[in-house]
């Protein structure tokens, strides 16, 4: 097929998406083409992989953390069956909560709810940890979301009783 | 190469890049310190194979622009 001018403007080059002069959107396109989604996928792909970069980093550092201690929480004949204790494991800034379930056993977790880290309570009646904020709930036994938005389970602090007094030992993020 | 497997070869890597965000973040959240550099180096490696895709399949585009 012959090339002739289309227009006093015509542009000669060889690119068709250049020659399309008829075209009202021409500008876009040259501008959203398939070069460019080609283009913008690449730069994605880049993107997402090396925005993984920093949590490998901090995972690094993360490491060499040794966080846990042996904490004193309170005498167990302080902590009658049905009730909880809030305390704090292992720094000040970790709210936790130490339950004593209505079927006698001892547990205790991370009291930051997984979904907007507002503090999670005992319910007696309904045997479960309740988030306020959004009706999350937790099963008390496992620490595993039950109901509502939360997808976590609450970190879980080892426990133990020695003479009468319970203490927190260890601290798991991903258990059951 | 077909330019057609440039363009699956680039889609895949934004599609394993997707789940290699997805399990960083949720191993870094979970504490499993061990698993997140894993993922993250799979994520890097899918990174570089979508660029050096992309310069391949650019090489080959726009010489048929020249011809």
């Amino acid at each position: 097929m012959s090339e002739c001018p289309k227009s006093r403007h015509a542009n000669k080059s060889k690119n068709d998406m250049v020659n399309l002069v008829d075209n009202v959107e021409q500008k876009e396109d040259l501008k959203f083409n398939r070069r460019a989604f080609l283009k913008s996928a690449v730069g994605a792909s880049m993107a997402l992989g090396l925005s993984t970069v920093p949590f490998s980093v901090r995972a690094m550092m993360g490491l060499t953390d040794d966080e846990e201690d042996r904490v004193e929480i309170i005498d167990l004949d302080q902590l009658p069956v049905g009730e909880s204790h809030k305390f704090y494991y292992p720094t000040e800034k970790d709210q936790a909560l130490l339950v004593h379930t209505v079927d006698g056993d001892l547990v205790a977790y991370n009291s930051e709810c997984t979904h907007l880290m507002c503090p999670v309570f005992y319910q007696k009646e309904e045997n479960k940890l309740l988030c306020p904020c959004h009706k999350g709930s937790y099963d008390v036994n496992s620490g595993q979301p039950i109901a509502g938005p939360p997808q976590r389970e609450l970190p879980l602090i080892e426990i133990e009783v020695v003479n009468g007094k319970v203490y927190a030992v260890g601290r798991q993020f991903r258990h059951g | 190469m077909d330019k057609k497997w440039y363009w699956g070869i680039i889609f895949f890597t934004v599609a394993v890049n997707v789940i290699m965000l997805q399990l960083t973040t949720r191993a870094y959240l979970g504490r499993e310190f061990e698993m997140v550099l894993p993922y993250s180096i799979v994520g890097v490696v899918m990174a570089g194979i979508a660029f050096f895709t992309f310069l391949q399949w650019k090489k080959v585009e726009y010489k048929e622009d020249e011809k």
